[in-house]
């Protein structure tokens, strides 16, 4: 490490045009290691914006690093980063250990190093049996899988990975997830994109939410919904009173809404002041009220972005 | 160097050869490439055929080379024919419509085995005398070099560098694999030099195949004697220099080609504005003549394929005869040019990025 930001991909005020159209624009952003997820529509900037972080596109102003590196060293760069691409192209007529083990020939490691570290990275991603087929022949979950296979093959520090999870079967999705979680575990940055928020939510450690090319908001989700006033917090709190709780909750000023749900058996409370809220259900437990379950109902990905970005957003 | 550079251009050349001698859309180059030798093939069955049928018109038709050109006009068709007999095709028919009649004319040919000779008879006397040989080596090597020059280095090789070199990025960028490379930690240089020596492999080896087979078809219809009395003179050293010349052009052609493909989406464009720079060459400064490869590579063909007096203006513009520097200084001066274009083009692929969307 050679400065304090030397753990971190940081954006200084980033700007992307293509031309008169806006990629990304004043994007500054210190992502730390572990899983940060990049949510936002289509053309919302997540592409573009892993496509600056891993040098394969250049800023039009701004300045990035990664982990003190600069994406116009592709030299150093690419040895602490693997980027899985949202492209399916690769060189043709290759079986998938020879797509990998030819990158990391690039790289300058010998055939040995290359059939050694690309049999362990295809192992890992449990593509053994399909090793020695074509690349062409892949399903699109198989390549996907090979693509992930090439990103970590050279064990690298900063993962870049753009809607990995397209494709793949559920069982292969909670294997990658694992794999996803076990890399961050490490210490390193595994930098998700998604569209599926549900997913989204599962797996990060933070979002940053994308719109038209801004970022709306970043860090953790939970942080994340409680800076966002204008949209009461909602509580799902299960109790074998929930009348009663109802009634006694709806007495706060900060409690807006209290609403039977799930066939009575739980309360949907909206507050405008979470700390206020739970400082009084506290009081209300204390003093006799059974309360089996509480749970935050609306800090999910999918509330949050609907709330700043609308419903464009989270469909 | 680097041994990791090395390994690294090993590596993309090792990925590139492949996609340069086997692509699919880069078929054509071949057909560029071999055309000009099924044209000298064809040429070659020709001349074979035609010398089998001399031969076979002097057993029916015997006569002396020495009587043949003992004939001079205003011979009488009389005389003709008893000096030489019966020709062995005559065409007999009347012409013009004048005072004193029609004339009558009579076309009689002759062949001593080798060449053909043909007496036009008009009104009982030979009045035109031609002498059309059978082909010979300094005739096929002058054919050749025109060929070579005129058409095999400025639009065989020159088109088939644009095909392979130009793709050597923009193929890349239109099959939205480019990322693949540039996801590796090499320095954008060395991956230029990776694919431009690929590029260049390929190059050499398909177009000096493509001379070596034409002056093979040129040569396959001469008899053994007067190939190894060809090989025995300057034989050896044409064909060397053929050779080195064509894989100079890939080696000029190829920088060329390799930077506009990374500078312009549309090869045809920048191909069109090097070829009639190319053409224009002889007209041009002499200091601004050494900025063209056919400059260099015209002063290295062993034989100079001058414009006929008789050329038409507009093929004239296609002729360079600038004033040739000698050959070390030529090569050197190529390989000076070679280094000058691909040092610009690693410049602009440190700032290359991939932009599949608009391609």
């Amino acid at each position: 490490m050679t400065s304090a930001n030397g753990g971190r991909v940081t954006f200084d005020n980033v700007s992307r045009f293509y031309g008169e159209v806006l990629g990304v624009n004043r994007v500054t952003l210190s992502i730390p290691p572990g899983i940060t997820s990049l949510v936002g529509p289509n053309g919302s900037g997540k592409t573009t914006l892993m496509n600056l972080m891993s040098g394969l596109v250049h800023p039009t102003r701004g300045q990035i690093r990664v982990l003190d590196i600069s994406p116009n060293d592709p030299e150093r760069l690419c040895r602490v980063l693997g980027y899985s691409t949202q492209f399916d192209s690769f060189p043709r007529g290759l079986t998938g250990h020879q797509l990998v083990s030819s990158f990391l020939r690039l790289f300058g490691y010998d055939d040995d190093a290359c059939n050694r570290l690309a049999g362990a990275a295809i192992e890992r991603l449990r593509m053994t049996e399909a090793t020695d087929r074509k690349v062409a022949a892949y399903s699109k979950g198989m390549r996907q899988r090979i693509k992930l296979a090439m990103a970590i093959a050279h064990d690298p520090q900063v993962l870049v990975l753009d809607e990995p999870l397209n494709g793949l079967d559920p069982l292969v999705r909670a294997e990658t997830i694992a794999l996803f979680r076990e890399l961050a575990a490490q210490g390193r940055h595994v930098i998700v994109s998604s569209h599926v928020l549900h997913e989204v939510d599962q797996i990060s450690d933070q979002v940053i939410l994308l719109s038209n090319g801004y970022v709306v908001a970043e860090g953790k989700i939970q942080g994340v919904r409680g800076e966002i006033q204008e949209h009461p917090m909602q509580v799902l709190i299960r109790s074998s009173r929930c009348s009663a709780l109802a009634s006694k909750l709806f007495e706060f000023d900060h409690v807006v809404e209290a609403r039977l749900v799930e066939a009575g058996s739980a309360v949907l409370i909206k507050t405008r002041d979470a700390d206020r809220f739970y400082r009084a259900l506290n009081h209300l437990a204390l003093n006799g009220i059974d309360i089996e379950g509480v749970a935050p109902a609306d800090d999910t990905v999918n509330s949050v972005y609907e709330y700043l970005i609308g419903e464009e957003g989270s469909r | 160097m680097n041994p990791v550079w090395i390994s690294q251009i090993a590596s993309v050349m090792r990925l590139e050869l492949k996609k340069s001698f086997f692509a699919r859309r880069g078929l054509w180059i071949y057909l560029l490439a071999i055309g000009p030798a099924f044209l000298y093939l064809i040429h070659a069955i020709d001349v074979t055929r035609d010398h089998e049928h001399r031969q076979a018109m002097l057993k029916s038709h015997p006569v002396d080379t020495l009587v043949l050109r003992a004939i001079r006009p205003g011979t009488s068709e009389e005389e003709l024919t008893a000096d030489l007999g019966e020709p062995y095709q005559k065409f007999e028919y009347r012409r013009g419509r004048r005072a004193a009649g029609p004339q009558e004319v009579t076309i009689n040919r002759y062949t001593d085995g080798e060449s053909d000779f043909t007496f036009t008879v008009v009104d009982g006397f030979v009045r035109g005398i031609n002498e059309q040989d059978r082909c010979n080596v300094t005739k096929d090597s002058a054919i050749f070099a025109t060929v070579f020059q005129f058409f095999y280095l400025r639009l065989a090789v020159f088109f088939g560098c644009v095909g392979i070199f130009s793709n050597l990025f923009r193929g890349e960028m239109l099959d939205k694999s480019l990322h693949f490379y540039l996801l590796a930690p090499m320095r954008r240089e060395i991956l230029l030099a990776g694919k431009y020596l690929a590029g260049l492999s390929a190059a050499a080896v398909i177009f000096t195949a493509g001379t070596a087979l034409q002056i093979a078809a040129l040569s396959w219809h001469f008899e053994p004697g007067q190939v190894a009395a060809y090989m025995h003179g300057s034989g050896w050293h044409d064909i060397a220099s053929y050779l080195g010349v064509t894989a100079l052009a890939c080696v000029g052609y190829g920088s060329i080609f390799v930077a506009t493909g990374l500078l312009f989406r549309n090869p045809i464009l920048p191909a069109t504005a090097v070829m009639l720079w190319e053409a224009a060459n002889p007209f041009l400064p002499a200091a601004l003549k050494k900025v063209s490869v056919i400059f260099y590579l015209q002063s290295l063909c062993p034989t100079v394929a001058a414009p006929e007096s008789d050329t038409p203006a507009l093929l004239r513009l296609l002729i360079s005869t600038a004033e040739a520097p000698p050959a070390w200084l030529a090569i050197l001066g190529l390989f000076a040019l070679t280094a000058l274009v691909l040092a610009a083009a690693s410049l602009r692929a440190r700032r290359l990025e991939i932009n599949y969307g608009t391609e």
